[in-house]
């Protein structure tokens, strides 16, 4: 025995709140998840298009100090980093050419926005599907597989705090990829900006940023505890996972290929990616197409978040009475 | 500790209630009306009794389908969260934390328990001590041996300091020393801490050995609640005689005598009758037949013949 051992010793110390429980879970889940040197990398990675959005804003600002900022515009520099969407958004809206003069503050937003919009549709959405793919499979399925229920749940644990420990476990490296990108190119551009009041006319941005990361965490992180609660093969989740989104985009290239019309079909909606990608581009007020109905795609993502719990919290009951 | 002395003489340790569980159309505990206090208490009975499910009631991790209980004073039903926070559970699965250490694995369990972090890292660590866990304690789990985990849920199981401690199966998978070392363990912490402890298992000489009151369950009801030491006295009252040598010529010279005896081995008879009749009787023999005596003890009916007998009893009676 060691030489400080004093054997069994009652403890009557402060305990702390019953609410806090999920912390300690979610601290867990989000040490183990950084030991993935894949995770690691994808999470560093995942804020370079945030460095280049901000260089653009840095260069949208000099040349507005110089009243080129229509020009800077329709340069070839934004031209390569806007998509049609973002271009034929902010034409539509304020019917710019080269020899016009825009009305900077406004001009402003609908140019932060558009860049919102490509940093998370191109770049965050994507990298949304390998983070939560790394993840999130191992969380539930190691615990089925090792039948750890019945250490959490002997404890004054509730079913939805372990949910919401394990969820907060994946949202934390989403919010990482997410919010916290968006965020820091917003207060970028509030500091290159000529003056503070900038504030007062993109007070709307933060909020817009706040409801697209929202958009992108709780489906995603939702079905992909599913998934890992399915089985206890961590990579049977992962493959699922995956899947879901590769025939989604499959069947959005084939569908779109053949039906040209402006509302989505039923098959188009089986695209995460898309279905994520028009509620952030109504969020962020940069829309691709005004004929696209915005209910369709949230009630997709209200569901898949909704069956996605459902079925979550009855397996993790079953693995508690079993 | 005088929190739990006050605790335990107000209420009992379990109450429970012409509990009924049903899984589907299976019973699995019908009808179950129990009262238990302090102290060691093992839970027998075969495999499908209903032991595993009763522990999940009173923990509250099924619900009943029917009846009431309380455990520590709590509703079963009601008061869950109380419950778990004052009772300890080691499992009998082969359950663990995966990819983290043993220290980390009981650091968690203690901060489930609402334990600051840094208390629960300091408290871990003296229970892993207590445990007899040395430096492996900073080693994975997953590589981990039976034993190792097996200690380490223990550790789990005690280190939010409980009231009320539920050992299923706690000396499966213990080598021999090891089994004596948690025995002692658990005798340290109902004889020294006045914990009360409830302990599921099929091994009878552990509960032979720590246990100061048996439960033996059967297809879903109590067939016996009783102290230990009152079981094991023998119906007719009878002595153990052991000698030295061959106990034949003792044996036959009782006979002569009257008394009724039963051979056991070839040094050990069994001698029935009352105290003040059987001692002078065999000290005489002896005598008498120059056959040194080594022990003259009152017989004892095994654990495991109480529990034979009851499961048995049981079954011609369902049948």
């Amino acid at each position: 025995m060691p030489i400080h051992s004093l054997g069994y010793r009652e403890w009557s110390g402060q305990l702390t709140t019953a609410r806090s429980q999920w912390t300690v879970i979610a601290s867990i889940g989000i040490r183990r998840a950084w030991q993935s040197m894949w995770l690691r990398r994808i999470v560093f990675f995942a804020w370079v298009p945030g460095v280049m959005m901000a260089v653009l804003i840095y260069l949208f600002e000099q040349a507005a100090s110089e009243g080129q900022a229509s020009a800077f515009m329709t340069g070839g520099i934004v031209q390569l980093f806007l998509g049609r969407t973002e271009r034929e958004a902010i034409r539509d809206t304020f019917a710019v050419n080269a020899s016009a003069i825009p009305d900077l503050v406004k001009y402003r937003h609908a140019f932060w926005c558009s860049l919102l919009q490509v940093l998370y549709q191109r770049s965050q959405a994507i990298m949304l599907i390998p983070v939560v793919g790394i993840t999130a499979p191992p969380l539930i399925s190691q615990d089925v597989r090792s039948r750890a229920f019945l250490l959490y749940f002997s404890r004054p644990i509730s079913r939805t705090q372990y949910i919401f420990g394990k969820a907060a476990t994946v949202a934390c490296y989403v919010l990482a990829i997410s919010l916290l990108p968006g965020i820091l190119l917003y207060c970028t551009g509030v500091l290159l900006s000529p003056d503070i009041s900038i504030v007062l006319a993109t007070w709307d941005i933060p909020i817009r940023i706040l409801g697209v990361t929202v958009t992108m965490v709780i489906p995603t992180t939702c079905l992909g505890l599913m998934l890992s609660s399915l089985t206890t093969e961590t990579r049977f989740a992962s493959f699922a996972w995956f899947a879901v989104w590769i025939f989604g985009f499959f069947a959005y290239l084939v569908t779109s290929s053949f039906v040209n019309s402006g509302a989505r079909t039923p098959l188009e909606m089986l695209s995460l990616f898309h279905v994520i990608a028009d509620v952030q581009g109504w969020l962020l007020d940069v829309r691709p197409n005004t004929e696209i109905d915005i209910v369709a795609p949230l009630t997709v993502l209200s569901m898949v978040t909704l069956v996605s719990l459902t079925i979550l919290y009855k397996r993790v009951s079953a693995s508690m009475s079993a | 500790m005088g929190r739990q002395v006050q605790k335990m003489t107000q209420v009992s340790l379990i109450e429970l209630s012409h509990l009924t569980k049903d899984y589907g159309s299976f019973r699995a505990i019908n009808n179950l009306t129990l009262k238990i206090d302090g102290g060691i208490t093992g839970l027998l009975g075969p495999n499908g009794a209903g032991k595993s499910t009763l522990i999940k009631v009173l923990l509250g991790l099924v619900r009943c389908t029917s009846g009431t209980g309380r455990v520590l004073g709590h509703d079963i039903l009601a008061e869950c969260d109380e419950i778990r926070t004052r009772v300890g559970y080691m499992p009998e699965d082969d359950c663990y934390m995966h990819g983290l250490s043993g220290v980390e694995c009981v650091q968690v369990a203690a901060q489930l328990s609402r334990f600051p972090a840094t208390e629960a890292l300091r408290r871990s660590h003296e229970i892993l001590d207590f445990c007899g866990t040395g430096q492996e304690r900073y080693r994975n789990v997953e590589t981990y041996s039976t034993g190792m985990r097996q200690k380490l849920r223990f550790a789990m199981a005690i280190v939010h300091d409980p009231e009320l401690l539920i050992l299923d199966e706690p000396t499966s998978g213990l080598d021999p020393e090891e089994r004596e070392s948690m025995l002692n363990r658990i005798q340290v912490l109902s004889r020294q801490m006045n914990k009360a402890i409830i302990i599921c298992t099929h091994i009878l000489p552990d509960v032979q050995v720590v246990c100061d009151r048996v439960v033996i369950l059967v297809a879903g009801q109590v067939i016996l609640c009783e102290d230990l030491e009152i079981l094991r006295r023998s119906p007719d009252p009878s002595f153990t005689v052991t000698v030295q040598g061959n106990a034949q010529l003792l044996t036959e010279f009782l006979r002569k005598r009257g008394a009724k005896t039963e051979s056991i081995s070839d040094y050990s008879v069994r001698v029935y009758g009352l105290e003040e009749e059987v001692s002078p009787m065999v000290w005489q023999a002896a005598a008498d037949t120059s056959t040194p005596v080594r022990s003259l003890v009152p017989s004892r009916t095994s654990l495991e013949e109480i529990f034979l007998k009851a499961v048995q009893e049981t079954s011609h009676a369902n049948s």
